[in-house]
């Protein structure tokens, strides 16, 4: 059952209660899991919301399955959970390497996959773009279902979600590609990727590209695929510094945003060398 | 409503509002200050404490989200004033010295050894990567650590 009136936090039990939650308070409630981003509201000047309904200790939400066709990955997933559940499948190495080197130790232990997607004002995410690229999707559970949708089309409309609904589960599709994720923090330990690359191709039997996928997270407010230069990498075999000539050639698709760590400009100018070391990784892995 | 804590090994009970940061109900209510408040944003590390046996910084976590859970705070290492291990090593190496970021130090290598007893340098490195420390330079408490693994 929801909690009493004017409770500020209702820590649900099963999905079934979370979603009672959220429906007896409406719009007056929020979803919180690992509560990183949202215990920070303050210093962010920004009004934390009037309650919270927690989802962090639903145990369906906890679970990683590794299926034939897919992965299941929890909402409540952390990403030190799922840098651990995934480091055996090759092909997650985008999302391994972006689950278990974003932030710090401590932080990996709480921050949740389901948090990472719905902090709409988070540029730097670590792993948005590696979901991206390997082409996730998210179901959105609701009091009369659910539904599911691709992570692109969740991060257009994700800040005008309707209340009372929950991101459940995000699924990753099982392909033979090979991927990486590639970060820049200007301090090796702890801190933001100024920029991030995360690629992911299938590659045919000589070697030639057949498909390819690169998202760039952290340059502009919301991590997005740079189309132009996919299309540049199809056909021909991984060659990194070509990559990074085509992206050179290509950065101005991109409007660096200003920040305290780093200027717009700066972020856009490092994206060639981050797209040359997603190149050599994918060529390095075998 | 009251939040109920296992503290170091005892059930403890908090009327905090449960959106609290448990770093607050630490120190204030039930006065274990070794947990340092400083940046408050999960970046600095010096307020990490173990909940549930996994390092978490206390400034991030509500109270409510640690309801019957176990918490370790720096205060749990030494037994009838004996140092444990790892705090005899950072002694006997000379690392500490404005004490700060300690706390938040030895409860990131605690829970880090205890799941990694054989690390190399650069594991131990990555481990305190969210432990901030302005005076030291490191290398000395990785030295420490390293003597620790070393001994075991």
């Amino acid at each position: 059952m929801p909690g009493q009136d004017g409770e500020r936090l209702y820590v649900a039990t099963s999905l079934a209660d979370a979603l009672a939650a959220l429906a007896e308070r409406g719009r007056t409630a929020s979803v919180l899991a690992g509560a990183t981003w949202t215990m920070r509201a303050p210093l962010r000047h920004e009004p934390q919301d009037l309650s919270y309904v927690a989802i962090s200790k639903i145990d369906e939400l906890r679970r990683v399955e590794v299926l034939n066709h897919e992965i299941s990955i929890g909402a409540c997933v952390t990403h030190a959970e799922l840098a651990n559940a995934l480091a055996f499948l090759p092909e997650c190495s985008a999302l391994v390497q972006a689950a278990g080197n974003s932030a710090n130790p401590a932080i990996r232990n709480v921050a949740t996959i389901g948090g990472n997607l719905c902090a709409s004002a988070f540029a730097a995410a670590d792993l948005v773009p590696a979901l991206i690229c390997l082409d996730a999707e998210l179901e959105i559970a609701r009091p009369d279902g659910s539904e599911r949708l691709t992570v692109e089309r969740f991060l257009e409309i994700r800040s005008d979600i309707e209340p009372g609904r929950l991101v459940r589960r995000v699924i990753v599709p099982r392909t033979k590609r090979r991927s990486a994720h590639i970060r820049l923090p200007l301090r090796k330990a702890g801190d933001y990727p100024v920029a991030s690359v995360s690629l992911a191709a299938t590659l045919g039997p000589t070697g030639i590209v057949e498909s390819a996928r690169l998202a760039v997270g952290s340059v502009e407010p919301v991590a997005r695929r740079w189309p132009l230069l996919e299309a540049g990498l199809v056909g021909r075999a991984l060659d990194p510094r070509h990559a990074a000539e085509q992206a050179e050639r290509l950065c101005g698709d991109f409007s660096g945003r200003d920040g305290i760590e780093a200027p717009g400009w700066y972020r856009v100018k490092v994206l060639p060398s981050l797209v040359r070391r997603a190149v050599l990784a994918l060529q390095e892995q075998s | 409503m009251s939040l109920r804590l296992n503290v170091n090994g005892e059930d403890r009970f908090s009327a905090a509002e449960p959106l609290t940061p448990l770093v607050d109900v630490l120190r204030d209510e039930f006065h274990l200050t070794g947990a340092k408040i400083v940046c408050r944003e999960g970046f600095c590390g010096a307020c990490t404490v173990l909940l549930d046996g996994r390092s978490v910084m206390s400034c991030l976590v509500p109270v409510g989200l640690a309801a019957d859970s176990e918490v370790r705070t720096v205060e749990s290492l030494a037994t009838d004033g004996v140092l444990s291990p790892l705090q005899l090593a950072m002694e006997q190496h000379d690392a500490v010295q404005c004490g700060m970021c300690f706390p938040g130090m030895l409860m990131s290598l605690t829970s880090f050894l205890e799941r990694m007893p054989n690390p190399s340098r650069d594991d131990i490195k990555a481990a305190l990567a969210g432990n901030i420390c302005r005076c030291t330079g490191y290398e000395r408490i990785v030295d420490a650590a390293l003597s620790v693994v070393r001994a075991a």
